[in-house]
């Protein structure tokens, strides 16, 4: 806050009232929570978007590196699951990079723009505060002038004051009118903004996972001929690890 | 078997004792082959020797000075020798066959008789001792006795058929070498495994004679045994190790059995063959059995001496034998190396290798990208979290609250975390397991690459048979365990490898579909998308700060879009009564008309129209200039240049209509003759009379001269001298660009450019 507070000591005419005041400093207030929150917003989803696409590419290497490996060479049926998981794996891929562009584009290029709203504000608010800086200047020098006898040149400095006073009062009270009308609606805006953005992220999830389900259902038919639930994979694998433990070449551990 | 007492039936009672020293006997019969080959003649006591059998020891010591003599004869039984007996040359051959089929009877039945009492041993050991302690619980039973059950089964199959073959009253028919030759795989396989595990089993059974509990059990069986033995007139009966030997003991004994056999048994005897047959296989399954053994205990010497890694223990392997041995595998190694084949190849174990090197890199691969994976996994989904609360922040307020598709991000942990866990159990947790696995493979098969070379180097050097026997046996025992066990390894990894990776994918489409947000509606998608978006941002920019403070943050832009927008200051137009005081005030020859717009661009400079009258009333400037002059406009006065007048002839109002060309050369010539003046002395004779296309009037304004030398650079070009005197024709080339002007001198007609010319002024 950044109000200067009242010297002590020293009574001092309100010139903004406080009701005023209060009203100003709770909607500023609010509408730099929303600027916090935007910036963090806006970090965060390209955050995201990065552990997206390092995902993607980690889903890739392993099928990529499975598929180099010479034991496709060497066994056919090997060779056959490998490429299908791979081309699934590249399917996916692709489909997490669109999905990427589609929220860089939704949801990262309007919140930028949404950002760049906000330096204007500040300015604004600063420049009203310098108006009121002025203005309370200027207003405590026409109350001097007032207190003092009023002889002729007092009088006239007077007058100046007043003269000066006008036209900063005016200013200031139309930047403060202004900001007070305008900074509502802005943060009233914001939902209908950010309504759409948050739709298109909701959406292309939405398409993503679709389309994924799919493609990994039909590498599932593909490769997966024996039809074991997991419990019974799990129980085949731990057979034949005791099987491997129970040769004479495997150490016992 | 028993030689001098082949013949005698009746001694029973000293069977015990023969049993005693069969075993002590058969326990040697393990190395028996090498034993005759060696023909070490110390004791071999083995180191399994059960420290309970105290007798067994005993006994031992006591025959020591039997042994010489029992394994010359051993040995007479075992090599075939003539079957006619030199000591009675005299006996008819009729004669000597009766001997042996008398013989011949006797052994069969001493074999039948054996293998029934064996048979019934091992029932008994079953029902009395493996069945109770099985029951008891406390030792694990499977390992102590392996399978006895089996033993027993095979052992009774034996028996029964032997008896069937003897059941055959006529002696000359009795085929026993039948039975054996189809009961040999059966046999082998089943004495294999149970031999194989003896060992295992005789260090269970020392680990357990600390446990005094399990003495006690131990105790109790065999006392029952014994009393039934006791009943039965077999009082042998010592201890579990006895127990457990038997099987082992066995079928060393058939070799025995069937070599006596054979040796009674006449050439004319149809079960001659046959039988030469079934030793012959009986010596191979032994031989096989102690094959096996061996390979396995190569094995697990390497494998141990592999373990230890300490200094100590190494410098403690580094002798003469061992540097020698590795000096000779490094030459070995490096003959390869510079592409000598080895003699010895094995192209199933190459094979093997090789697929085993593939699978552990597959595997190892999978491990590595899959933890991977699911650690970005859990990345994302932690930020996206982050991102439904941070959206969710921003929208929430006292007014309205959107919560339609908030509750798809939260509900985004669960399955993911499930994923993770399933990952985790079945995929990650076997294959880590499995790849520790591959280690000890990997040192064996290092070995017998070692092995290898030292068998290739003995090949090669001049060692003696023997250390090339020893090289030999030990790489081809090497070689083929790990074979056999790498086939089996390599097709048990390549079903987990295969497995999965089938979860890993099943996962990954579990976890698709889990994380599909449960939206019941999904808006529609607003094609305007983007529309609102802007309109929105619209309305933001036409508030009011916005558009102030916005303005005043690019500053630059907007001074420079406000330089251009700098409307040109009204010129009042001259009056019709300006005119006509002027006409009055002035005489006609003084008067003058403007021939085109000019502007004021020095001070005290007016800025007229054309066709504006102006009055002259001065020809100078102050500075001497003629080419400024003083008017009265009728209104104002100011200075105008010369060449912008002409003599007012009031029969002629023509009124020249402004080109736009003209006009624009104005402002150009404006900012041109600022420029002029830059680089220019001569600041009197600047601005440049506007071209007038059609006559080619010899006015001043057409009259330049070079201030600077121009070379032509092509045939529309003038070259100019300096100083050279020029005539413009036109003020701008074809184009309309005004840098280059046509210009006409001596004759001569070129374009120059415009600023190498300056003014020539008459004045």
């Amino acid at each position: 806050m950044s109000w200067i507070p009242f010297k002590i000591g020293q009574p001092r005419k309100q010139i903004v009232s406080k009701t005023v005041e209060r009203d100003f400093e709770r909607e500023y207030e609010k509408l730099q929570k929303v600027e916090d929150q935007t910036k963090k917003l806006h970090k965060d989803m390209k955050k995201s978007t990065e552990a997206d696409l390092a995902m993607s590419k980690a889903a890739v290497k392993i099928s990529g590196d499975l598929l180099s490996n010479p034991l496709c060479e060497q066994d056919l049926a090997f060779l056959e699951s490998m490429t299908a998981l791979d081309t699934a794996m590249k399917r996916m891929d692709a489909f997490n990079q669109e999905k990427v562009n589609q929220i860089q584009k939704t949801v990262i290029d309007p919140l930028k723009k949404y950002s760049s709203v906000f330096p204007s504000l500040n300015m604004a608010v600063k420049r009203r505060e310098q108006a009121l800086q002025d203005y309370k200047r200027l207003q405590s020098k026409v109350e001097k002038y007032e207190e003092k006898e009023k002889t002729g040149p007092i009088m006239v400095k007077l007058h100046q004051a007043r003269e000066e006073l006008k036209p900063v009062r005016e200013d200031f009270e139309a930047k403060n009118k202004q900001l007070l009308d305008e900074m509502p609606e802005f943060y009233n805006s914001r939902i209908d903004y950010f309504q759409p953005s948050f739709e298109a992220l909701i959406r292309a999830q939405v398409a993503y996972f679709t389309e994924m389900h799919k493609i990994f259902t039909e590498l599932t038919d593909q490769i997966d001929q024996g039809s074991l639930t997991d419990e019974q994979r799990k129980q085949e694998n731990e057979a034949k690890l005791n099987e491997l433990r129970a040769l004479s070449i495997v150490a016992n551990d | 078997m028993e030689p001098n007492r082949a013949s005698g039936n009746d001694r029973e009672n000293e069977k015990g004792e023969r049993k005693d020293k069969d075993k002590g006997i058969k326990r040697r019969n393990r190395l028996f082959i090498r034993y005759l080959e060696r023909r070490k003649t110390d004791t071999i006591v083995d180191d399994d020797a059960s420290k309970g059998d105290i007798s067994i020891a005993t006994l031992v010591r006591r025959s020591h000075s039997d042994k010489t003599e029992y394994s010359a004869k051993l040995k007479e039984k075992m090599s075939p020798h003539d079957l006619s007996s030199p000591t009675s040359p005299a006996m008819d051959p009729d004669e000597i066959r009766l001997r042996r089929m008398t013989k011949r009877s006797k052994v069969i039945e001493e074999l039948v008789r054996t293998e029934g009492d064996h048979q019934k041993d091992l029932e008994l050991c079953i029902s009395e001792v493996l069945l109770p302690l099985r029951a008891a619980q406390v030792v694990d039973v499977d390992r102590l006795f392996t399978n006895t059950e089996s033993v027993c089964e095979v052992s009774a199959e034996l028996l029964q058929r032997l008896k069937y073959a003897v059941a055959d009253p006529d002696p000359e028919t009795q085929l026993i070498g039948e039975v054996f030759i189809q009961t040999k795989a059966v046999m082998e396989d089943v004495y294999k495994v149970y031999c194989y595990h003896h060992d295992e089993a005789n260090a269970l059974l020392e680990s357990y004679e600390a446990q005094e509990d399990i003495q006690q059990h131990f105790r109790r069986c065999i006392s029952a045994l014994k009393k039934i033995y006791d009943q039965e007139g077999k009082p042998n009966l010592l201890d579990m190790g006895s127990l457990l030997i038997k099987p082992v003991q066995r079928v060393m004994k058939y070799p025995l059995l069937l070599a006596e056999l054979w040796n009674a048994t006449p050439t004319d005897h149809p079960d001659n063959r046959p039988l030469q047959e079934a030793l012959t296989t009986v010596k191979i399954i032994n031989i096989n059995i102690n094959e096996f053994k061996r390979r396995k205990d190569i094995v697990l010497k390497y494998k141990r001496s592999d373990d230890e890694t300490s200094l100590m223990g190494k410098l403690n392997k580094l002798n003469i034998h061992s540097i020698r041995k590795k000096s000779d595998r490094l030459t070995s190694y490096f003959k390869i190396l510079t592409g000598v084949e080895p003699q010895v190849r094995d192209e199933a174990f190459d094979r093997e290798e090789k697929l085993f090197r593939s699978l552990e890199k597959a595997v190892r691969q999978l491990v590595k990208n899959t933890s991977c994976y699911l650690l970005y996994t859990q990345e994302m989904i932690s930020i996206a979290v982050q991102n439904a609360q941070d959206l969710e922040a921003i929208i929430k307020d006292p007014d309205k609250i959107d919560t339609n598709g908030f509750q798809h991000k939260r509900n985004g942990s669960d399955p993911y975390k499930q994923f993770k866990d399933q990952m985790e159990q079945l995929v990650l947790a076997p294959l880590s397991s499995l790849l520790g696995m591959f280690a000890s493979p990997q040192k064996l098969i290092q070995k017998r690459y070692d092995k290898l070379l030292d068998y290739c180097s003995q090949l090669d050097s001049r060692s003696s048979k023997e250390e090339q026997g020893l090289a030999k046996k030990d790489y081809l025992a090497l070689n083929a365990q790990l074979l056999e066990e790498l086939q089996c390894f390599n097709r048990a990894v390549r079903t987990i490898l295969t497995n999965c990776l089938i979860c890993v994918v099943k996962l990954i489409q579990k976890l698709m579909e889990a994380a599909q947000p449960p939206v019941l509606q999904i808006p529609v998608p607003m094609s305007n998308f983007s529309e609102v978006q802007n309109s929105i941002m619209e309305e933001l920019s036409n508030l009011g700060f916005f558009k102030e403070n916005s303005q005043k943050l690019m500053e630059r832009k907007v001074s420079f879009e406000k330089r251009d927008k700098k409307t040109v200051p009204e010129i009042p137009r001259q009056m019709e009564e300006q005119r006509a005081w002027l006409l009055e005030e002035y005489a006609v020859d003084r008067l003058y008309q403007l021939k085109r717009n000019c502007n004021a661009c020095q001070q005290s400079d007016i800025s007229l129209l054309e066709g504006e009258l102006v009055a002259l009333l001065e020809d100078r400037d102050p500075m001497g200039s003629s080419s400024r002059w003083l008017v009265h406009t009728g209104s104002t006065q100011g200075y105008v240049y010369s060449s912008f007048l002409k003599a007012y002839n009031p029969q002629r109002e023509v009124t020249e209509r402004p080109d736009d060309f003209d006009n624009l050369s104005l402002f150009v010539s404006n900012s041109r003759s600022s420029s002029m003046r830059s680089f220019s002395p001569y600041s009197a004779s600047d601005s440049v009379s506007p071209a007038a296309q059609d006559e080619p009037d010899p006015s001043e304004d057409q009259h330049f001269y070079a201030v600077y030398a121009f070379q032509a650079r092509c045939e529309q070009e003038l070259t100019l001298q300096e100083n050279q005197h020029v005539r413009i024709l036109q003020f701008s080339d074809l184009v309309g660009n005004k840098d280059w002007w046509l210009a006409e001198s001596n004759g001569q007609k070129g374009y120059v450019p415009a600023n190498y010319l300056g003014k020539m002024s008459y004045a």
